[in-house]
């Protein structure tokens, strides 16, 4: 253990980590050194004494005005950090906002997206129901206004006598209307529901609301020779026909 | 002797109470540390610096940015790994050999030198005007006196100092023993002074 601690003092290494020349790992083993032997720790501190004892003998007056020098160049460098701190903190506060109005504002691009694809649905939807309604007043009118457009009125059979109304059907255009007038009142669990066999096959045109469908055309699918019928089904429609309750039918 | 004794600590609790102090002022980033720094260490920092540079100039130059690394470095002193001016004099010599290196890498016509070379070992030449400052300095014969300056402003290891001064490594030693033996003395004398004084007083 002795001749650790001799061979370390010859080494030089504690006057090299005295004056500061040391590398980072020399420092670290020198340091352990001084932690762990009372004998090296007593010859740094002595070093250190020695060391300032000679530099003090070495000492030479400063000249006049250098301390202020010293002093203002001090000052300056502070107000560098302070002014620095300063706009650090501004800095981070601007962040801070900028980046809760950029979150506020993205959230609200973001609303803003969602509704503008709402109403453009809204849109689209509302064009083409337009589109469909215009051409179907349209097709009204050319069937209505047509010379060649024939007129059939419908009356209802013993089931339904009060039953009352009008087709046309344009056999040039191929287009048929049915205007249903009058309807008798059903019971709460029925309804109305229209048919037309085409080409052998009877399709569902849909069931037929007593009041509001007054003025209303209903355009049937046009067939040579078609029949439509109109039958009293089960509230809600029915998928088939129920061929006993037929009312009225129509021929074109 | 125990009266001896209580006053030698009493001297060096003092210092580090002055010592603490300043660090802690140092560490609140209060310019007063480096009023009080300036008061106790200046000169002899400046002579450190002078050692080195060996001109006034420059030397004033150096002191001027050691005491800005030390007000920017002030959180970074450890207290259990140095003492306080060891701490202060590392940083001044270091700057001061900065100072050198870079004027000499400024300085096209001279070669890449080694610093511990850049000035000759010798004693150097005393202004009288600093004369009292190192009236201690005569106490130590020059040839103890060229090997501590060896040690502790060049940085030289022994067997840097034998080849350089062309002196036995076994001779540097003992000149170095002696040489730190006559430092301890005057350092000592300063500690037997006090209690004399109050002794009179």
């Amino acid at each position: 253990m002795k001749d650790k601690i001799r061979i370390f003092l010859d080494t030089d290494l504690l006057e090299k980590y005295l004056l500061g020349n040391t590398s980072l790992e020399e420092s670290q083993q020198v340091e352990r050194y001084i932690a762990m032997y009372p004998e090296v720790r007593k010859t740094y501190n002595e070093l250190q004494e020695n060391l300032e004892t000679f530099a003090k003998m070495h000492a030479l007056k400063t000249p006049e005005g250098l301390k202020t020098k010293i002093l203002v160049r001090i000052r300056a460098q502070q107000a560098g950090r302070r002014k620095f701190r300063r706009y650090a903190i501004a800095a981070t506060i601007a962040a801070f906002i900028f980046a809760g109005s950029s979150y506020f504002f993205w959230n609200q691009s973001q609303n803003l997206q969602q509704e503008n694809t709402i109403v453009n649905n809204k849109i689209k939807t509302l064009e083409a129901d337009m589109r469909s309604q215009l051409e179907d007043v349209r097709n009204q009118f050319i069937v209505l206004n047509n010379p060649s457009t024939r007129k059939y009125m419908v009356n209802g059979n013993k089931k339904a006598s009060e039953l009352k109304a009008v087709a046309y059907i344009n056999p040039v255009k191929k287009l048929s209307y049915i205007n249903v007038r009058n309807l008798p009142h059903l019971p709460e669990d029925k309804c109305y529901q229209m048919w037309a066999e085409v080409n052998g096959e009877m399709v569902n045109l849909g069931v037929i609301k007593e009041i509001q469908d007054k003025d209303k055309l209903l355009a049937l699918p046009y067939a040579e020779k078609a029949i439509s019928y109109i039958t009293i089904e089960p509230k809600g429609g029915n998928d088939t026909p129920t061929v006993q309750n037929i009312v009225a039918n129509i021929k074109y | 002797m125990p009266s001896l004794y209580r006053e030698a600590r009493t001297k060096s609790t003092m210092s580090t109470l002055l010592e603490r102090h300043i660090v802690e002022l140092l560490g609140e980033q209060n310019e007063k540390a480096i009023s009080l720094l300036y008061e106790h260490y200046g000169d002899t920092l400046y002579g450190v610096a002078y050692k080195v540079v060996k001109d006034e100039e420059l030397a004033q130059d150096v002191l001027q940015e050691s005491f800005v690394k030390i007000w920017k470095k002030g959180d970074s002193y450890d207290s259990t790994k140095a003492k306080l001016f060891t701490w202060l004099f590392r940083i001044t010599r270091n700057t001061a050999i900065d100072k050198l290196r870079s004027l000499s890498t400024k300085s096209e016509k001279e070669i890449q030198i080694d610093v511990s070379n850049v000035y000759n070992l010798g004693v150097d030449k005393i202004k009288p005007e600093f004369m009292d400052v190192r009236e201690h300095l005569e106490k130590i014969e020059p040839k103890y006196q060229i090997v501590l300056d060896a040690l502790f402003f060049q940085g030289m290891t022994q067997q840097e100092a034998s080849d350089e001064l062309d002196i036995p490594l076994g001779t540097i030693k003992s000149r170095l023993k002696i040489g730190l033996r006559e430092l301890r003395k005057i350092y000592g004398n300063g500690m037997v002074l006090i209690p004399l004084l109050i002794a009179i007083l």
